[in-house]
């Protein structure tokens, strides 16, 4: 286990390189001068070429390509990801390390979500059948088809605006107040969990109703097992492989396209801050950003790995 | 090993299960929703419409950023809420006969946020600092011109000028002259510290500004609000939410399709000004049609104004049929304000004198960025092709957009700005200068740059009344842009806020002003 863990460690590392290098020279085929941007928005203002070429210089954008990427996996060899076009007040790291926690809160949030409430949806789909399996699949349907920005709207029309049981949108931080940090997280948490639990509970019902047609199913209970006993302690279990590995491939993509729910919600995660300093141009905070959902995409993975072998040991071999 | 499993999954349906308990506790223990209404202490809550990551006054064009510096900074001079120019650090101002100097006294005992002394030292040295051309300030243009900066005393500066300007203290006003600490300068002018009615308490990057009263401003006993907080909501539909379900009592740019949706609210007021206009500019310097202005001529009558209102502003904007000079502005010349009224009939004849009767293929550069570039294309689109333009859209994101147009990589383009004041002297920056993504590429035109020069040098009102109307003859003729719409900006806000106002034309940004003034009813 040991090894395997160290080879898709190595590996990561290697992907992370080729992630660097791809969206580096990416960012640096398409037009946009960060610059241009930083001294103008829609306003008439003069922009000199003296000025221009200043803010080039500050910014290291005046250097040759090669010298410019060079720096900046020296840059990441010492851990130091630069700091934002925007302000050189801001770090990347510290600011991703700022934003990120909010990110992964909505994301986890969304996924505890599809756990409690997906697998026993799709277990119980698959057991009961008949019309139970019918609405749930109705509904697992609507859920995965139902734009997520939609549903935090209208999240938002009924809950906050008609009903006003919940703030409208915004974040605030748990420490300076807990309970409005969770009101505002209920809403966009839920949102965004509509698709994952629907992907969830399909999946259980399929990888359960393929579970009980296995002969040893129908062993256990000629060996006079209850059909609950069997059902929960055996094929439950064995069904759980393909929904860990749906699972953790959504986690992983959700991370990287909650910017519509943040949108919706106001809520200062990764997401936003990515198409944010992607339409600015900043190099350095969109860099940033891809290698650590990268980084996290290979963590997620890994620890899919090493549950495959805590649920079905016969991986673990 | 067996167990395992079922535990991870009953701790799971545990954690699940606690985490219900916590959502539901806070859902019954929550308190009633954060209205503005049950508001009775001091506290403006703002809702803006784009994070501000760095403050420098002397670039800072976006609305965000005015609001911000509004709050924080103080220049010599400022607006009130009808756009006139008002003193603000400077007491008194008086302009020399010849308009080429300027004496401005300042307030007494002027202290920054942080108590440190403002002096005429500090006058000098920010508008020198703006007149540095690589400091890419707002007003560099007008700056260009300063000759030097003399403060016989702590309390009087002298501001001679190369060039007599007499629409200068219209450009001191701006937030981008306001006077800066000396330790802003190091870091290339950004200042999150300033002479204005707030101060900086906190910032949640990304996420709020708090600020509280500076008691070090000339007129704290003007300033009712003993806290604020920005909240920044980009989308402007969440914007309007927070502000219809009282979580704020203010918020910019109100979206144009939800304008009704505010007005139909009784507690909420919608505050519009016609603000930034949008016009059409052209790729003169490939020396095809569109170096001929009857080209220009023909397009600028060809379009539909009131069907690019509707299309991307929801009806919420005015057409604007000649020079974007606000009706209200003394310069307003009725007349030449339809001098490009649309007239096909005219178009065609144009194109046809032109040598273009048949038409030609030409690339319409916009952006998908904003929705409204982009509808404002679509719908010119059509009434170009009726005179035998035939367009091919491109429209990438904002900075792909401002990058083509900068380098001449277009041949008609969609645009919105504003000026800098409503002087009718910030055209200068939509016609004359190096290249720029905002303004005609290639374009010359000596006669239009020398009148507006002299329109700066006028001795009488009525002097430069008659130079502005050659002014709007000349664009007219020429076509250095096409204008189209005055799109209407909005702010809106809680009936309980009163004092505060939208300023009008492109002064619209600078509105943060009058929240000097402004309270909160109980």
């Amino acid at each position: 286990m040991t090894r395997f863990v160290l080879n898709r460690l190595l590996l990561g590392v290697v992907l992370l390189w080729l992630v660097v290098t791809v969206v580096f020279l990416a960012l640096h085929a398409v037009p946009g001068d960060p610059a241009a941007i930083l001294l103008g928005s829609e306003g008439s203002g003069a922009v000199t070429p003296e000025a221009l070429a200043r803010v080039r210089s500050q910014l290291g954008l005046d250097k040759p390509i090669l010298v410019q990427y060079s720096d900046y996996l020296a840059g990441l060899v010492r851990m130091d990801f630069g700091t934002s076009f925007r302000s050189a007040d801001i770090q990347v790291l510290s600011y991703i390390g700022d934003r990120l926690p909010k990110t992964l809160e909505l994301v986890l949030m969304a996924a505890l979500i599809a756990v409690v409430v997906g697998i026993p949806t799709g277990a119980l789909a698959a057991r009961i059948g008949g019309l139970a399996d019918t609405v749930i699949s109705s509904l697992t349907t609507l859920g995965i088809s139902m734009p997520v920005y939609v549903i935090g709207t209208v999240f938002v029309l009924v809950f906050s605006l008609q009903m006003g049981w919940f703030p409208a949108g915004g974040y605030t931080a748990i420490e300076a107040n807990p309970s409005a940090h969770f009101m505002r997280l209920v809403l966009p948490a839920i949102a965004l969990s509509f698709g994952i639990t629907s992907v969830v509970a399909r999946m259980t019902r399929s990888a359960v109703l393929e579970t009980v047609a296995q002969d040893w199913v129908r062993t256990a209970r000629s060996q006079g097992l209850p059909r609950s006993v069997v059902f929960r302690r055996h094929v439950i279990r064995n069904s759980l492989n393909p929904v860990v590995t749906t699972l953790g491939l959504e986690i992983g993509s959700l991370l990287g396209s909650t910017v519509l729910i943040e949108r919706v919600f106001t809520w200062p995660g990764m997401g936003s801050l990515l198409v944010d300093s992607v339409n600015s141009r900043d190099y350095p905070m969109v860099q940033g950003i891809v290698i650590v959902i990268a980084a996290l995409f290979i963590l997620i993975n890994l620890i899919v790995d090493i549950l495959y072998g805590v649920l079905d040991p016969r991986a673990r071999r | 090993m067996a167990s395992r499993p079922r535990r991870w999954i009953s701790t799971l349906g545990a954690f699940g299960a606690a985490l219900a308990l916590v959502l539901t506790g806070c859902s019954n223990t929550a308190a009633p929703k954060p209205t503005a209404s049950n508001s009775t202490a001091p506290e403006l809550k703002i809702g803006l419409s784009a994070d501000v990551p760095d403050l420098k006054p002397s670039r800072d064009q976006g609305a965000a950023a005015m609001m911000l510096d509004t709050m924080i900074h103080r220049g010599l001079l400022g607006y009130d809420a009808k756009g006139q120019v008002v003193p603000a650090l400077a007491e008194s101002f008086k302009a020399s006969a010849d308009n080429k100097s300027f004496t401005f006294k300042l307030r007494k005992d002027l202290k920054f946020s942080d108590g440190s002394a403002l002096t005429s030292a500090n006058v000098k040295k920010t508008l020198e600092f703006l007149a540095t051309s690589s400091s890419g300030a707002k007003i560099g243009a007008t700056m260009s011109q300063l000759a030097s900066v003399d403060t016989p005393d702590e309390q009087t500066a002298v501001v001679n000028l190369k060039n007599a300007n007499v629409a200068f203290p219209s450009y001191l006003a701006d937030t981008t002259a306001a006077i800066l600490p000396d330790k802003s300068f190091g870091a290339q002018g950004t200042s999150w510290e300033g002479a204005g009615p707030f101060k900086l308490d906190k910032t949640q990057k990304g996420v709020s500004f708090t600020f509280s009263k500076n008691p070090n401003f000339y007129d704290a006993s003007n300033v009712n609000f003993d806290k604020a907080t920005v909240t920044v909501y980009a989308d402007g539909q969440a914007r309007l939410n927070a502000l219809l379900a009282g979580d704020v009592h203010l918020i910019d740019f109100v979206p144009w399709e939800s304008f009704d949706r505010v007005k139909q609210d009784a507690n909420l007021t919608l505050d519009p000004q016609s603000g930034p206009w949008m016009y059409l500019h052209f790729n003169v310097a490939k020396g095809g049609p569109l170096a001929n202005e009857k080209v220009r001529q023909a397009i600028a009558l060809a379009v539909n104004r009131e069907n690019v209102a509707k299309a991307a502003f929801s009806g919420q904007a005015s057409v604007v049929a000649g020079a974007p000079i606000s009706e209200s502005s003394p310069f307003y010349n009725a007349q030449l304000a339809q001098g490009w009224k649309q007239d096909v009939a005219k178009a065609k004849q144009l194109m046809a004198e032109a040598g273009y009767a048949n038409g030609f293929d030409a690339v319409l550069l916009t952006s998908s960025q904003y929705a409204f570039h982009q509808d404002t294309a679509l719908s010119v689109q059509p009434d170009l092709a009726a005179i035998g333009i035939r367009t091919t859209l491109d429209s990438g994101d904002w900075a792909t957009r401002q990058q083509k147009a900068a380098e001449g990589r277009y041949d008609i383009a969609v645009a919105g700005s504003a000026g800098v004041v409503n002087d009718p002297s910030f055209l200068v920056n939509f016609v004359t200068g190096p290249a720029a993504n905002n303004r005609s590429y290639g374009f010359d035109d000596p006669k239009l740059d020398d009148l507006l020069n002299k329109g700066l040098q006028a001795a009488t009102d009525a002097d430069r009344k008659a130079v502005y109307d050659q002014v709007q003859e000349r664009i007219i003729q020429t076509v250095p842009f096409a204008s189209l719409v005055g799109r209407s900006q909005a702010f809106a806000y809680s009936k309980k806020l009163s004092g505060f106002a939208n300023i009008p034309g492109f002064l619209t940004f600078e509105s943060g002003y009058t929240l000097v003034g402004a309270r909160l009813q109980a």
